[in-house]
């Protein structure tokens, strides 16, 4: 053991699970301190679908899976429920559907623990009137929408008040470890300054996700991951008002969930050697809109406003001995925690990999269990016990509301830098003074800039100009990469209306403005962009 | 029911172009269009043709007329008649203009500071050209108006390559009288309170009081006024002192606005009719020949048959072009075959490079007529071949086009007025 170590645990990533293991680390009162790459909750779980699973997904796949989602479900409704939208779900069977999965569904879902109810197809069709008229059995499961910024964030926030300390841009370069192998140190690299620093410790966690390979290598330990892309759309607007999943084995395309003003539907599964991978090809997109066919109908001449994907942070179940498959769908969802001491040699080492979002508190216990344990730490897990810290509403982010506050305030677009998700002056500032560093890109994760149906054309600049009073010359290159980023997420989709936006985006910004010919010396530090966002 | 000569379809620059030059040689003229055009996006100058390489529009037409395939392979000689007619048809309705073919294209500075190639632009952002004679540039935005970034477009500025340009580039901020209390502040409401001329002395006035010491010129926001424009200009230059120019910047464009009324007056003026709001929703054909379009108006279809058609409803991002999501383009009036590019090279992968998809368009004859209906011809962006952003054409191959058009049907027994 290091014992003139700075902190007792570092923690690598900054998504769900590194933020809640943070959390569990602090409160159980040890010293942690968490490095994120890139901006926090900017990998796979600001890149997933925003569903709350009830676990009915998983009943035939993945049993482990299907209970610790129904359990954690449970869980993250009493300790976060600002940022979840209790929707609901339906699991809902098309003519294309097979028969037997729809016979063992009910008592899969039983044996799971997951309330499932049947649904008369009247009452589901009066409900969801866009759904499908030839569907021939529906249940009722508690699935909802979940906010992934927020929640991390309050994690974030939570074990800040316990004493823990997040860094964001933060890249690993290289472990330190003592003659007999185990992890003394941590050298990081701060992505913006190009700064190196070592940080001394005790233990290392590794919830670094579909990039745990690569930071199991640096430690000097192995890690077979088998990261599955996961690509969705988003929709312009709610198509449902619950959560619509198809009664059928897990399939491209076959989970709706309404988010905010618009819905997203998911997901395809192709495993990836790169967990940078986020390019969503074309027959992802069409394999994405024949399968939503048959949950809406027409969904495919809706407007769809962006594609992306998230690597999902599977772990290759070879390794752990049990069957191989190459079908990333078919390799666990359940989480494992490795001890790396154990297993490789270098002790005080840990990864956890697998899990899902829903999961992520479950996660983050039974790998802060293994931990604690091995720094004689005996205090038990309360994460499930301690509410979240949240907003003073205490309800989920809602568009509306932004607008009644603007409406209180007289109304008028004169205060919006953003006007499709109603973004104002003020709350930009704001979100500036929590953390000057931030670049266009990462105030769009905290103020959702940009996220609308223009996807930035007029937003962009006006942030711009905003971003440029604060850190003079620190714009243009922060207003390039977040132009970059939302192109990429558009011209996947790009046909309709939203090719006609961008081509409106570009008639502004090179025709307009010549933003290609801005000036490309900012008098200060350029800012870097995440190449994965 | 109407009928008319010619039946022209879009109202951008090609279309309202094409139509007034067709109503001033006294044909019966019909626009129709399915809403405002791209004239509100615009930053109010021409682009003419101003390929990186050309020191000139002429020679920047010379270098695209090389180009296979590019619309001004068959309009470079219109492009002097078609200009000369515009700038005189501006002049006539209050819009002066600087500038000519020959006149060397130079930087001028963009609303958030970087330098855009012109030459020909109206008279209210003509001080934005060079040579600069040892002024400085004052750039000013409004108080709680945000689509004018005069700090940060002045930091840009400084570290432009700008040779020739100011000696020195600042920046105020002036709050104008009456904009803490507007809860909508958007271009054509700054406009339409600039026509007041009571509220334009006393914004002009808190403008003066902000200026420093020096001899500048002074880049203010789009926004001085509509159809007063001329007025409004010359008020703000003898009471600032110094000369003074416009920066486009967010849509809507106020100088685009200009442009669409003057060409709509100029039509209505000469005996031209206009219905904009409706899309079209049949074609009437007898064989190769297109003999009635009709509209959705208010509470019925419109039939508007016609001698003629003129197709200038634009490409993708006009909307005369739509892409389906398998890929399929459709030019969305008489269903005319588009020429693009295979759809696995529609992009580059840079969103400020130019993108193999803008050249879609319609493939047309010499006299720009569609090779698949006789009497239809193809005006504007509704072309094939340019890349309209990076070489900045569309304005010329827009007013080149629609000056071929009316001239070719004003030659023929459709408009044998």
């Amino acid at each position: 053991m290091n014992a003139s170590a700075e902190v007792d645990v570092v923690v690598i990533g900054g998504g769900a699970t590194g933020a809640g293991v943070l959390r569990d680390l602090a409160m159980r009162g040890l010293r942690a301190l968490l490095v994120e790459r890139g901006d926090f909750t900017s990998g796979t779980s600001g890149r997933y679908h925003g569903l709350l699973h009830s676990g009915a997904r998983y009943v035939e796949s993945d049993p482990i899976s299907a209970r610790h989602c129904i359990e954690e479900n449970a869980v993250l409704r009493r300790i976060a429920p600002a940022t979840i939208e209790p929707t609901g779900g339906y699991f809902v069977a098309t003519p294309d559907d097979p028969d037997d999965y729809l016979e063992r569904f009910p008592a899969a879902c039983a044996e799971a623990g997951i309330e499932a109810e049947p649904v008369p197809l009247d009452d589901l069709l009066r409900a969801e009137p866009l759904l499908n008229r030839e569907i021939r059995a529906a249940y009722r499961v508690p699935d909802a929408s979940l906010e992934p910024w927020e929640l991390v964030d309050a994690n974030l926030a939570s074990a800040r008040e316990h004493g823990a300390e997040a860094r964001r841009y933060q890249a690993v370069i290289r472990f330190d470890r003592s003659a007999d192998g185990a992890v003394t140190a941590v050298r990081v690299r701060d992505e913006r300054s190009g700064d190196e620093n070592t940080i001394a410790c005790r233990a290392v966690v590794s919830a670094a996700g579909a990039w745990a390979g690569k930071v199991a290598e640096l430690a000097g330990a192995t890690l077979a991951m088998s990261p599955g892309k996961g690509s969705m759309l988003i929709l312009n607007r709610r198509m449902t008002t619950a959560v619509i999943n198809r009664l059928a084995p897990p399939g491209d395309g076959d989970i709706l969930v309404p988010v905010h003003t618009v819905c997203i539907l998911g997901t395809t599964d192709v495993t990836v050697p790169d967990p940078d991978d986020a390019h969503v090809t074309r027959d992802e997109v069409d394999a994405l809109l024949l399968e939503g066919e048959r949950l809406v109908p027409g969904i495919s001449g809706a407007r769809v406003l962006r594609a992306y994907a998230g690597s999902r942070p599977l772990y290759d179940a070879s390794d752990l001995g049990g069957a191989h498959a190459d079908e990333s769908r078919e390799i666990s969802r359940a989480h494992h925690v490795i001890d790396h001491g154990r297993r490789d040699g270098v002790g005080g080492f840990w990864s956890i990999v697998g899990g899902k979002l829903t999961t992520y508190r479950l996660m983050a216990r039974d790998t802060v269990d293994a931990v604690a344990a091995s720094l004689d730490v005996e205090t038990p897990c309360r994460t499930a016990d301690e509410p979240l810290p949240s907003p003073a509403s205490g309800t989920p982010y809602w568009l509306g509301d932004r607008l009644a506050a603007l409406e209180a305030e007289g109304g008028g677009n004169a205060e919006l830098i953003c006007e499709c998700e109603l973004v104002t002056q003020r709350r930009l500032d704001h979100a500036l003074d929590e953390r000057g560093d931030s670049s266009l890109d990462d105030l769009r994760r905290t103020t959702r800039l940009g996220m609308g149906p223009c996807q930035g054309a007029f937003c962009m600049p006006r942030a711009a100009a905003v971003l440029d009073a604060r850190r003079p010359g620190a714009a243009n290159a922060s207003l390039r990469g977040f132009m970059a980023e939302r192109f990429n997420g558009t011209r996947s989709i790009a046909w309709g209306d939203q090719l006609a936006e961008l081509w409106l985006t570009a008639g502004i910004f090179r025709g307009i403005l010549a933003v290609g010919n801005l000036a490309d010396a900012p008098p200060e530090a350029s800012e870097v962009q995440h190449a994965a966002s | 029911m109407p009928r008319a000569d010619v039946v022209v379809i879009g109202a951008g620059l090609a279309g309202l172009s094409c139509a007034a030059e067709l109503a001033e040689r006294g044909a019966r003229v019909f626009l129709a269009a399915k809403g405002m055009a791209t004239t509100h996006w615009t930053h109010g100058g021409l682009d003419v043709a101003s390929p990186a390489a050309a020191p000139t529009s002429r020679d920047g037409i010379r270098l695209l007329a090389a180009m296979k395939s590019h619309p001004y392979r068959i309009l470079a000689a219109d492009a002097d008649a078609s200009v000369a007619a515009h700038l005189a048809r501006m002049a006539s309705e209050g819009l002066e203009h600087i500038g000519s073919l020959d006149a060397p294209l130079t930087g001028i500075p963009t609303a958030i500071g970087s330098l855009r190639r012109a030459a020909i632009l109206p008279l209210a952002q003509a001080a934005a050209l060079g040579p600069w004679d040892g002024e400085g540039l004052l750039l000013v935005g409004f108080g709680r108006y945000r689509d004018a970034w005069a700090p940060y477009a002045a930091r840009n500025l400084r570290h432009a390559q700008w040779p020739g340009g100011p000696s020195v580039v600042a920046a105020v901020e002036v709050d104008l009288p009456g904009l803490e209390r507007l809860r909508n502040i958007a271009p054509h409401v700054l406009a339409r309170m600039f026509q007041d001329p009571a509220w334009r002395t006393r914004a002009l006035s808190a403008i003066a009081d902000a200026l420093p010491a020096g001899a500048w010129r002074i880049g203010l926001p789009a926004v001085l006024g509509l159809d007063a424009h001329a007025e409004v200009h010359a008020d703000a230059e003898c009471t600032l002192g110094h000369r003074v120019f416009e920066m486009a910047s967010l849509p809507p464009s106020v100088p685009g606005l200009r442009l669409f009324e003057a060409l709509r007056r100029r039509i209505l003026a000469s005996g031209g009719r206009i219905q904009v709001g409706f899309d079209v929703v049949e074609v009437e054909r007898s064989g190769r020949r297109v003999i009635a379009i009709h509209t959705e108006a208010a509470s019925r279809t419109l039939r508007i048959g016609g001698d003629a058609f003129v197709l200038a409803t634009g490409g993708i991002g006009g909307a005369g072009i739509r892409a389906r999501h398998d890929g399929t383009l459709v030019e969305r009036v008489f269903g005319l075959p588009v020429a693009a590019p295979p759809r696995d090279r529609w992009f580059s992968d840079d969103p400020l490079r130019p993108h193999p998809l803008e050249t879609a368009g319609i493939e047309v004859t010499d006299d720009l007529a569609s090779p698949n209906l006789e009497n239809v011809r193809v005006i504007g962006s509704s072309l094939s071949g340019m890349h309209y952003l990076d070489e900045r054409c569309g304005d010329g191959v827009a007013l080149a086009s629609a000056h071929r058009a009316a001239r070719s049907l004003a030659g023929t027994k459709a408009v044998a007025a």
